[in-house]
C-alpha cells in the first residue's frame, strides 16, 4: 500500500491496524447477525408451515426433538446407526478402492480408454437404477446393495483421483525413468504420496453420495437401517419419527464429512503448505 | 498422438498398435462387460437372471411398441413415460434456475444475503432426494407437482452456489476500472458481470439438470404412478429382471446422450471465447480421464481457487 510507505511511524500503523481490526469484527458481527437472523426466518417458516398444514405431516422443529429421546428410548436407534453404518463401511469402502485403482490406471492411456466410459456411465446414471437392478439380480443379499454402491460412488472417486494424475509432477516421473525406477515402485513412492490429498477429497465426495444410496438400498431390500425406519415412519404415516430418522442421520452424516474428515485432512497435510494454503 | 493408427509406418506392427491404442480398448469395454454378463448368467444360482439378448429383445420390443405392455391408463408406452419425466424435469429445472440466479446473485453481491442462507443451502443441499421423494408422495400424493417440486429442490442449491460462486469471481478490478471510467451499470453487467459468470452459469446449468433428473426419478418411484422412474418401479414390483435391467439400460442412454449432444457441444460453444489457460493440461488432453464433476465445483468454496474452473477447462477439451 502506497499509503504506509510515507507514514511508517508506529504509532500511525496501530491506529490503522485497529481500525482494520474494528472493522473485521463489525464484520463478523453483522455476518453473525444474519446468519442467525437466517435460522430464525427458516425456523418460523418451518413451525408456522407445520402450523398451518398440521403437525401430522409437518411437525414443527420442537416435535421432532420432543421425538429424539424416545427413538433412542426404544432400542432401535443404534442398531440401525450400527446397521447403516455397516454398509456404507463394506459398499462405500470396497468402491473407493476401486476407484482409486481406477484413477491410478487412468496414467496408462490404454487402461484410460478401457474405463472410460465406465466412469461417465457411473457419474450421469442415477443411482435408482443401480439400486433395483442389484436388488431385482441378488434380492436381499450383500451382493446386491454393494453392487448399487459401488456402481454409483466409484466414479467420484476415480475422477478426483484422476484430477490428482493430471497435476501430477512430470520432472519427477520423467527423472525416474530416466533411472530406471520399476513401475510399482514409481507408484508406490511417487504416485501416491503426491495424490494422497485427492484421495482425502475424493473420499469426502464419495462418502457424501455414498451414505445418500446406501440409505435408498435400504429403503428397498432391508429390514433394518436408516433407509428402512424411513419407509416404515412414512408408511405408518409416522411422520414426526419420519423426520427425526432423517434429521439424525443426516446430522450425523454432515458431521461426519464436514467436520471429522475435513479436520483430518488438514491435520494430515499440515506438512504440505501448498496443498492447505 | 497414440490415435492415430492408420500411419503405422511398419505394415506389420499395424496391428500390435491398434490393439495398443486407448480408442481400442474403449470399444473393447462393452465386449467385456458382455462377457461378464455372461458369466454371471451361467455361474448364478438365479431363475430370473437374463441372458443379454432377453435384455435387448426387450429393450426391441419397447422401442417398437410391440411388447403389448401397457402400464397404465394414461401413459401406455416407453415415449410417453419418457415425454412424462422429461416435461416435469424441465419445467422443474428452470424454476429451479431462475430462483436459483436470483438467490445466487444476491448471496455473491451482498456479504449479508450470503450469511442469511448459507447454512441452509447447504443443508438442501446435502439432503438425500429420498427424503423429499418419500415426503412429497405423503403430502401431495400422485401428482405432476411432487415429482417438479423434487426437482426444484435437487437442483435450486446447485444453481445457487455456482452462481454465488461465479459472481466472487468476477475480477474486481474490472469493476473498479469500469467505475473509474464511469461505465453505465447495466454495461458492466454485459461486459463484465455476464462473461466472467457465464462458466460458473453453465456449469449450474449441466448440473442441476443432471441432479434434477436423478432426484426425479426416486420421487417417481415414491410420488407418482407415470415417469421413467415409476416405470422401471414397475418392471422391479414384476419381479422382471429383464425389464429392470432394460429400463436401466434405457436410462443410461439417455443420459448419456444427454451429455454427449446436449451439454459437450454447449460447453465448446460457451467457451469458445475464452483462451485456453492451460496448454500443458491441453496438451495432454486424452490423458485426463472423464471430467470431473459438479461435486467438485458445487463445493469448490472449500477448495484452493482455481481448481473447479481448471477442471471445466479439462472437461471441454476432451470431448
Amino acid at each position: 500500500m502506497a499509503t504506509t510507505l510515507e507514514q511508517p511511524a508506529p504509532g500511525a500503523r496501530s491506529a490503522e491496524e485497529e481500525r482494520l481490526i474494528a472493522l473485521q469484527k463489525r464484520d463478523t458481527r453483522r455476518k453473525w447477525f444474519w446468519r442467525i437472523a437466517g435460522y430464525v426466518v427458516f425456523l418460523a417458516i418451518w413451525q408456522i408451515t407445520s402450523q398451518i398444514v398440521g403437525e401430522n405431516l409437518i411437525p414443527s422443529p420442537r416435535r421432532i426433538i420432543a421425538t429424539f429421546p424416545e427413538l433412542i428410548e426404544s432400542g432401535r436407534f443404534f442398531s440401525s446407526f450400527a446397521a447403516t453404518l455397516t454398509r456404507i463401511g463394506i459398499g462405500f469402502g470396497l468402491s473407493f478402492l476401486i476407484g482409486i485403482a481406477l484413477g491410478i490406471f487412468t496414467q496408462s492411456r490404454w487402461l484410460d480408454g478401457f474405463f472410460k466410459d465406465a466412469v461417465t456411465i457411473s457419474l450421469v446414471s442415477p443411482g435408482l437404477i443401480w439400486a433395483l437392478t442389484g436388488l431385482v439380480i441378488w434380492g436381499f443379499e450383500p451382493q446386491g446393495w454393494i453392487f448399487a454402491i459401488v456402481m454409483t460412488t466409484f466414479a467420484l472417486v476415480t475422477v478426483n483421483v484422476a484430477e490428482g494424475i493430471r497435476a501430477l509432477p512430470k520432472d519427477l516421473i520423467d527423472m525416474s525413468r530416466a533411472f530406471g525406477v520399476s513401475n510399482m515402485r514409481r507408484q508406490r513412492e511417487i504416485v501416491l504420496p503426491f495424490l494422497a490429498p485427492f484421495i482425502f477429497t475424493a473420499l469426502r465426495f464419495g462418502f457424501s453420495v455414498g451414505w445418500k444410496v446406501t440409505v435408498l438400498t435400504e429403503v428397498f431390500s432391508s429390514n433394518e437401517g436408516i433407509g428402512f425406519e424411513m419407509r416404515v415412519a412414512s408408511q405408518l404415516f409416522r411422520m414426526d419419527e419420519f423426520f427425526t430418522w432423517v434429521l439424525s442421520f443426516f446430522v450425523f452424516a454432515l458431521f461426519l464429512e464436514k467436520v471429522v474428515l475435513q479436520r483430518y485432512e488438514r491435520k494430515f497435510f499440515r506438512w504440505r503448505t501448498e496443498v492447505t494454503a | 498422438m497414440a490415435t492415430v493408427v492408420t500411419t503405422a509406418p511398419v505394415q506389420d506392427r499395424g496391428l500390435i498398435r491398434v490393439v495398443k491404442s486407448p480408442t481400442f480398448a474403449r470399444i473393447l469395454f462393452p465386449f467385456v462387460v458382455l462377457a461378464i454378463w455372461y458369466l454371471i448368467y451361467y455361474t448364478i444360482d438365479s431363475r430370473i437372471f437374463p441372458p443379454p439378448q432377453q435384455v435387448a429383445e426387450f429393450m426391441w420390443d419397447e422401442i417398437t411398441l410391440s411388447s403389448g405392455v401397457r402400464y397404465s391408463s394414461v401413459a401406455e408406452n416407453l415415449y410417453v413415460q419418457f415425454a412424462i419425466s422429461i416435461a416435469r424435469l424441465t419445467i422443474g429445472f428452470f424454476v429451479a434456475l431462475i430462483l436459483g440466479t436470483v438467490i445466487g446473485l444476491a448471496m455473491g453481491i451482498s456479504k449479508a444475503a450470503d450469511a442469511f442462507f448459507h447454512d441452509w443451502v447447504m443443508a438442501v443441499l446435502a439432503m438425500p432426494a429420498l427424503v423429499w421423494a418419500l415426503f412429497l408422495g405423503l403430502a401431495l400424493g400422485f401428482s405432476h407437482l411432487g415429482p417438479v417440486l423434487a426437482v426444484i429442490f435437487a437442483g435450486l442449491p446447485f444453481v445457487i452456489i455456482n452462481v454465488r460462486e461465479g459472481v466472487r469471481n468476477t475480477p474486481k478490478e474490472l469493476f473498479d476500472m469500469a467505475q473509474a471510467f464511469g461505465v453505465p451499470s447495466n454495461k458492466v453487467t454485459r461486459h463484465v458481470l455476464l462473461p466472467s459468470l457465464m462458466p460458473f452459469f453453465f456449469a449450474a446449468i449441466r448440473y442441476a439438470y443432471a441432479i434434477g433428473w436423478k432426484g426425479l426419478v426416486i420421487t417417481e418411484v415414491f410420488a407418482s404412478d407415470r415417469g421413467m422412474g415409476w416405470t422401471i418401479k414397475f418392471w422391479y414390483d414384476a419381479h422382471r429382471a429383464h425389464g429392470v435391467i432394460g429400463y436401466a439400460i434405457f436410462f443410461i442412454i439417455f443420459a448419456m446422450a444427454l451429455e454427449k449432444l446436449v451439454f459437450d457441444p454447449l460447453a465448446d460453444r460457451a467457451f469458445k471465447w475464452r483462451p485456453k489457460i492451460d496448454a500443458v493440461q491441453m496438451a495432454e488432453g486424452d490423458f485426463g480421464a472423464v471430467s470431473s464433476e459438479g461435486f467438485l465445483l458445487a463445493e469448490s468454496q472449500e477448495m484452493e481457487e482455481g481448481v473447479p474452473m481448471r477442471s471445466m477447462e479439462g472437461e471441454s477439451s476432451d470431448g
